[in-house]
């Protein structure tokens, strides 16, 4: 059971305590409620690129990390789809170390045209080092604006246009910062060695003087329901054929993103996994083979992935993870593997929730979405799942109309 | 600005000792909230040890295909009914399993683990399969830029015919068999040469329970046979590798280097943090942040039985490749010539002592970080000398080693792309 404070600043700001004397640090995990999702569409990747802003320093500290690691911190961020995540761990005594540039930070940070630069060409680094030659790296590049047509989630969060980060200019990015970075659209956590009272004192006193913000608006187009099987295929200098296949899911709110969940974990969790255990290992037709559910807020995806063994036909490679996916769709499970994939799950939450980081960043997101007492219930939503509830969705999620299907091949001319 | 309270990593937690009755020794690390634990069997079986290409990591892969009373698939749905997670590794000196699961079922567990690391059966048809996946991830890794370089620097540093350097080629993955394999486990994966390290939440019967289990294990009397390998360094400190249509270049600077049982190890990991080791570094505030040639540099230096290595790399994009390789000597030469100011300095030992804070955060961390000395004969006094490094060292002592050893006749360039 893991217990947690909640309080709310005047200013908006949501906090969140969880005290675990266990350990001598404190993990300090703020979110910002914005991801590509809120970029406009002539303007993407902005929100990963204002990460990379963010610790360019404030006209008040001008260097973020310089005072961090002297109090013996570490940090990092990540952006999303929906998200952007910034965390920090450090010795609990110098927790308000922490507290002191993060509001510093979020007050009002230095914008600068060489500080923008420099970080525009780190983001384009970025860029091709992980999706431009990687073997296989632009897969999601291709399959977002294949599955998605209307909603942001039809551009990856590093960017559509690698152009779209060269030509953005100061005005946009101030724009941005106003309009999305405010006490008022953020949830500030901390888990580890710190008190509720400790936090909450803190968190007025370093946070409760910066005022609210205009937060834009949001108002996303909801992407309409796909009603024809979508396919593309592509070439390209890689070793080996791999087949992609996406579905459209529900909200991550919804009761159908745990079913999904553990219909992905029955397919492809473990080497037991249904895919691993026919495709890979019985009929040898993949060399490796993966599927799983987004965490999106807005409507996801389940993506399956997998690599081909060398002389096997796409085609029929297909076929056979359909008939996988349709053996779900008419024979119910039986018990053993339903409990299987729960006490999975089971597990790997213990497991996963003895890190404070990872409880910090839980105990945020499940905020985010409504629900914070899903830190503690949400292997009950899974406990609760039957086998009925199981093909009744395999039967609405997983069909051809609902699917876009990529066939990444290789150019290259197969060895014998 | 709030006061920054110096960072104190404070006593080191202990392993608690036991031997079982066929002396098969096990380290004990009680720590964490939940019940659950973390088993490591760790035999010297790596990569070193192995005398045909990939032998150590297919014998370790083959382990949960197949033994005496399980098939592969049955194995795997226990293990996974019961909540459980493995890892078979092969590292350069050692190779085993670790298992996670929830302490109730600490019986089923351990059952399974001693059927896994002692019946193997190296089933051939297993093992075809198995050769035939890993040709392909390999055709996959030796289209990325990285691999290919770190494989380069490897084999230069160690020479093309030790087991630490050499390169697999297609054909290696043809060449084994089951007969190869059972050798080498009769030779390597014995009780003698096995060691359990426990974490998580121990009880009073855990001990009891491995006695159960691998208590009374004996290996056929097989030992093992001196390797002989002798580390070989290439003559060429240049290699470039040729990668049609490659977006960027991956650039690997390194050379041997002294592992841990050195008395300026220490000193050495504090310059290595200097130089690349975090997020500040020299390397990362010239080459990202100053002048936004690459998404990220690091350096690391790494202590193996035989030696030790360290490697600077980073990716850059193919016309910045120079630039970048200019950029990383001036650095070393910076360091070699010019003693680190007292503030910098300050910076890289609070950031290092409160890394050392994280590593003994919990049961998992402080598991990992015993067994790294372990494996060295060394323990915890090998933490409290590097703590005090940390916080007594000069810049003069920084200099003085950056001129030891990083010379610049000694490392080895590596490019790919």
């Amino acid at each position: 059971m893991i217990n947690y404070n909640r309080f709310t600043l005047d200013n908006g700001l949501r906090i969140l305590v969880h005290e675990d004397r266990s350990t001598p640090l404190v993990a300090m995990n703020i979110i910002y409620d914005v991801g590509s999702r809120d970029e406009d569409p002539g303007s993407t990747g902005l929100a990963h690129l204002f990460e990379h802003l963010m610790f360019g320093g404030t006209a008040h500290i001008p260097e973020f990390d310089k005072h961090l690691l002297l109090a013996g911190g570490e940090n990092n961020a990540f952006t999303n789809t929906d998200i952007t995540d910034y965390y920090i761990t450090l010795p609990a005594g110098n927790i308000e170390i922490a507290f002191w540039l993060e509001s510093d930070r979020m007050n009002l940070l230095d914008f600068s045209d060489k500080n923008l630069d420099i970080q525009k060409s780190v983001v384009i680094e970025e860029y091709n080092q992980r999706y431009l030659n990687q073997p296989y790296g632009d897969a999601m590049l291709i399959l977002r604006p294949l599955a998605y047509k209307v909603h942001p989630y039809r551009w990856p969060t590093i960017g559509m246009d690698i152009s779209h980060i060269r030509d953005v200019r100061l005005p946009e990015i101030r724009d941005f910062f106003f309009t999305h970075y405010a006490p008022n659209n953020a949830i500030l956590t901390l888990t580890g060695n710190i008190s509720a009272d400790s936090a909450i004192n803190l968190s007025q006193k370093w946070f409760g003087a910066i005022e609210k913000r205009n937060i834009r608006t949001r108002d996303l187009p909801a992407e309409p329901e796909q009603n024809e099987a979508r396919s593309l295929t592509v070439e390209r200098d890689v070793p080996v054929n791999a087949l992609y296949k996406v579905w459209h899911t529900g909200q991550r709110t919804s009761n159908d993103f745990y079913i999904l969940d553990l219909i992905t974990d029955l397919l492809s969790g473990g080497e037991s996994g249904r895919l691993y255990t026919r495709l890979v290992r019985q009929k040898k037709l993949f060399s490796e083979i993966d599927a799983y559910i987004t965490s999106d807020i807005d409507p996801g995806l389940i993506i399956l992935n997998g690599k081909l063994m060398k002389g096997v036909d796409i085609h029929q490679a297909e076929e056979s993870v359909n008939q996988v996916i349709n053996d779900l769709k008419e024979k119910y499970l039986s018990s053993p593997e339903m409990e299987k994939v729960k006490n999975k799950y089971e597990s790997s939450n213990i497991f996963s929730n003895t890190s404070i980081l990872n409880k910090a960043m839980n105990l945020s997101f499940y905020d985010l979405i409504g629900n914070t007492d899903l830190i503690n219930n949400e292997v009950d939503l899974y406990r609760k799942i039957d086998r009925k509830m199981v093909i009744e969705a395999v039967n609405r999620y997983f069909n051809p109309s609902n699917c876009s299907t990529l066939y990444y091949l290789s150019s290259r001319k197969q060895p014998k | 600005m709030p006061p920054i309270i110096p960072v104190e990593p404070g006593r080191i937690p202990e392993a608690g000792f036991a031997l079982l009755s066929n002396r098969i020794p096990v380290y004990m690390i009680e720590a964490g909230t939940e019940d659950i634990m973390r088993i490591d069997f760790t035999f010297m079986a790596g990569q070193a040890a192995e005398y045909l290409p990939l032998l150590a990591s297919t014998t370790n892969m083959m382990l949960t295909e197949g033994s005496l009373h399980y098939s592969s698939s049955r194995l795997n749905k226990i293990l996974d009914f019961h909540g459980a997670f493995y890892n078979l590794y092969t590292e350069k000196d050692r190779a085993g399993i670790v298992i996670f699961f929830m302490n109730k079922h600490i019986e089923k567990i351990l059952e399974l683990a001693r059927e896994i690391i002692f019946d193997p059966l190296f089933p051939a048809a297993e093992l075809k399969t198995l050769m035939k996946k890993r040709l392909r991830w390999y055709l996959v890794n030796r289209d990325k830029v990285s691999s290919l370089a770190i494989d380069q620097l490897f084999e230069s540093i160690f020479g093309k015919d030790h087991p630490c350097g050499r390169q697999a080629v297609q054909d290696d993955f043809l060449n084994l068999s089951p007969a190869l394999l059972s050798d080498f486990h009769s030779q390597y994966y014995t009780p003698e040469n096995l060691a359990i390290i426990v974490s998580g939440k121990i009880h009073r019967n855990t001990v009891d329970l491995l006695n159960k289990f691998f208590g009374e294990l004996h290996s056929a009397g097989r030992s093992i046979k001196e390797s002989g390998n002798v580390i070989k360094s290439e003559e060429r400190k240049q290699v470039h590798i040729n990668k049609k249509g490659a977006v960027q270049t991956a650039i690997r600077i390194g050379s041997l280097s002294i592992n841990k049982l050195h008395p300026d190890y220490p000193g050495m990991k504090v310059l290595n943090v200097v130089l690349g080791g975090y997020f500040n570094s020299r390397l990362m505030k010239n080459i990202r942040e100053e002048k936004g040639l690459t998404y990220g540099i690091h350096s690391v230096i790494n202590s193996l039985i035989i030696s030790g290595f360290k490697v600077i790399s980073t990716e850059v994009s193919k016309k910045s490749t120079q630039k970048a390789i200019d950029e990383i000597y001036k650095e070393i030469q910076l360091l070699q010539e010019v003693p680190v100011e007292k503030e910098e300095l300050g910076i890289v030992k609070n950031y290092m002592l409160g890394e050392i804070v994280r590593m003994f955060d919990g049961p998992f961390a402080i598991a990992e970080s015993f067994r790294s000395v372990w494996e060295f004969g060394l323990d915890n006094k090998y933490y409290y000398r590097l703590v005090e490094k940390i916080k007594t060292i000069e810049p003069d002592e920084i200099t003085a080693l950056a001129k030891t050893y990083y010379k610049s006749d000694d490392l080895y360039q590596i490019t790919a792309g």
